[in-house]
């Protein structure tokens, strides 16, 4: 049977533009790129403020400046980009693409093997029940960051932050160097979601007030939000009786999360992890249908983008691979488990074909010298502290995959 | 002898630095860097803290309403909100090339306004 396309990668993020980048150098002849925005670059399109490809680069750049390089390189590499063209379904089984197109109508493809790369989103405001009203002002902190970052509008003059991911600290600084006024960032854990070096020179430099332990109780306005609550928490996220103040704002942005976005992989039938919200994969970032892979956000949230085009390559790679009948169907699939303090991981298993990297993050932080290791004996290193916003990383040499090798534990725990 | 803390901003790492002045204003040692950008960061933030500034301006006839910028280099941490100024009063003309200078030279800091992505006109 004749094929069109041998590689189909779902969303242009850096991710999806990096499987591109990896399925072609490993030889695959066809490989497209489906992207439903007009543009590509995904979410880096709207994070204009420098902080990417330290790593790759040696240079920090822009989100924007960082994709124009990777886009560069896979149109160097003779990747196919489709922009405007929505992925509505993937049928279970036979893994049939169905695509939207203004001008090229509906379509299906059959290729050769898919990677997934449709990112995350964010969580919005009915993921954590705020009694009150619902008026106009509030937002989740990634839809203000497009409002202004691509659109050119303002959410409004006083703002207060909900949740203290980095989308929301990156956006307190955005807004003041816009002339608005932000009030403070109330986060309900006892530690940061973000990075530190975020607070400092997204919150410190400008000093704005960071509550933790503290969160929005109630949502005032009619038309237009007029103020929210805020009240701290005790040890089990209950407001404390007393603690309550009125904060007068017109906006509030919710910086509370984000989640793998995954209606189509669960269309096309691929298990789904209940922790991470992505799916299961192992070390080639193959899915439990051994026809389709998936790198990036849309696989566990990570925290920088280095590693996500990392991720792609990877994906990319595996996938030409497969569609060119290279990846045996028998493979050794060795199961990852988290120990007590790990709270998700990624990939849930070890081939022992390449070398690779479990990305994971600690349920609590650990506040002292501890140690990550991969158990039985392969992996250790210490660290000064580990902390949930910040991934850890545990890496594993193809050769230390053994045959007596039955499972492999993962954890980090204080020296 | 005093002592400054903060957080380095220059990699994600985001380190705790302590640096140990002399009364005379001189930097006397940096601890808690992993590496030596912590170190040069530390002595900047010392004597002349600097920040990458980054914003969007109008942009007329382009695929999209704005267009992003940023300070080519760091920019002095007490001229960002002159600096922002200055951006947001600035128009430009689609189509924009990344690397493009928008402003030379702004508020007199010998840092270049650059764009920061290309933009079609429509
Ligand atoms: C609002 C927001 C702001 C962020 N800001 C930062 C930041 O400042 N710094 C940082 O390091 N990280 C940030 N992140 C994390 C960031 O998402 C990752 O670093 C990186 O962009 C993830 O890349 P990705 O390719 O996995 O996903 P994305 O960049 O999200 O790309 C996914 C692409 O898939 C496309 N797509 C999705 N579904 C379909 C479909 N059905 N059909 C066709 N196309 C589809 C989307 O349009 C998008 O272009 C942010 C995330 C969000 C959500
Ligand atoms: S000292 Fe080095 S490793 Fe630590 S945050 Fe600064 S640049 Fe990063």
């Amino acid at each position: 049977m004749s094929r069109d396309i041998d590689v189909l990668i779902i969303g242009a993020g850096p991710a999806g533009v990096a499987a591109g980048i990896g399925a072609r150098r490993e030889g695959a002849e066809r490989v497209v790129v489906l992207e439903r925005d007009w543009d590509l670059g995904g979410i880096l399109q709207q994070c204009i403020h420098p902080g990417f490809g330290l790593r790759t680069f040696k240079e920090e750049l822009t989100g924007p400046e960082y994709m124009h390089r990777f886009i560069q390189q896979a149109h160097d590499e003779g990747v196919e980009f489709r922009t405007n063209t929505m992925v509505f379904q993937i049928d279970k089984g036979t893994n049939t693409v169905w695509t939207m197109n203004k001008e090229r109508g509906i379509e299906h493809m059959t290729p050769g093997a898919i990677v997934l790369t449709m990112g995350c989103r964010e969580r919005p405001l009915g993921a954590i029940r705020i009694p009150g009203t619902r008026p106009a002002g509030i937002y989740t902190a990634g839809t203000a960051q497009r409002f202004v970052n691509m659109e050119g509008h303002m959410p409004g003059k006083r703002a207060v932050i909900l949740g203290s991911g980095d989308i929301g600290l990156i956006m307190a600084r955005r807004m003041i160097w816009e002339g608005a006024e932000i009030e403070g960032v109330y986060e309900v854990m006892s530690w940061p979601g973000g990075l530190r070096r975020n607070i400092a020179q997204c919150l410190d430099d400008y000093g704005i007030p960071f509550h933790l332990k503290t969160t929005v109780t109630k949502i005032h306005g009619r038309d237009r939000l007029e103020g929210v609550t805020v009240a701290q928490v005790d040890d089990h996220m209950t407001p404390i009786k007393g603690t309550e103040r009125f904060v007068e704002c017109d906006t509030l942005l919710l910086a509370i999360g984000l989640i793998p976005e995954n209606e189509l992989s669960r269309m096309a039938g691929v298990e789904i992890h209940p922790v991470t919200g992505g799916p299961v994969v192992n070390d080639l970032l193959q899915t439990s249908d051994p026809k389709i892979f998936a790198a990036g956000n849309v696989v566990i949230v990570y925290d920088l983008v280095d590693n996500v085009s990392d991720e792609g390559l990877i994906a990319g790679a595996n996938a030409a691979k497969y569609a060119a009948g290279k990846i045996p169907a028998d493979i050794r699939r060795i199961p990852v488990k988290g120990g007590e303090n790990v709270r998700l991981f990624s990939p849930q298993y070890v081939t022992g074909q390449a070398d690779t990297t479990i990305y994971m993050r600690v349920t609590h932080p650990v506040e002292q010298a501890c140690r990550v290791f991969a158990e039985p004996d392969l992996y250790s290193q210490r660290l000064r502290y580990a902390r949930p916003g910040e991934m850890n990383e545990v890496r594993i040499k193809a050769g230390q995959i053994t045959p007596d090798i039955k499972e492999i534990t993962i954890d980090i725990q204080p020296v | 002898m005093s002592e400054r803390k903060f957080i380095c901003v220059s990699c994600p790492l985001g380190c705790g630095l302590t640096v140990t002045l002399e009364d005379s204003g001189e930097v006397l040692k940096v601890d808690g860097n992993t590496c030596p950008r912590g170190e040069s960061y530390a002595r900047s933030e010392v004597k002349d803290p600097r920040r990458v500034f980054a914003s969007t301006v109008r942009v007329k006839g382009g695929k999209l309403p704005v267009c992003p910028v940023r300070s080519r280099t760091p920019a002095p941490k007490g001229k960002l909100f002159g600096i922002a100024e200055a951006v947001a009063e600035l128009e430009v003309n689609a189509p924009v090339k990344i690397g493009q200078v928008l402003i030379h030279n702004v508020c007199g800091t010998d840092v270049d306004i650059v764009a920061s992505r290309d933009l079609a006109a429509v």
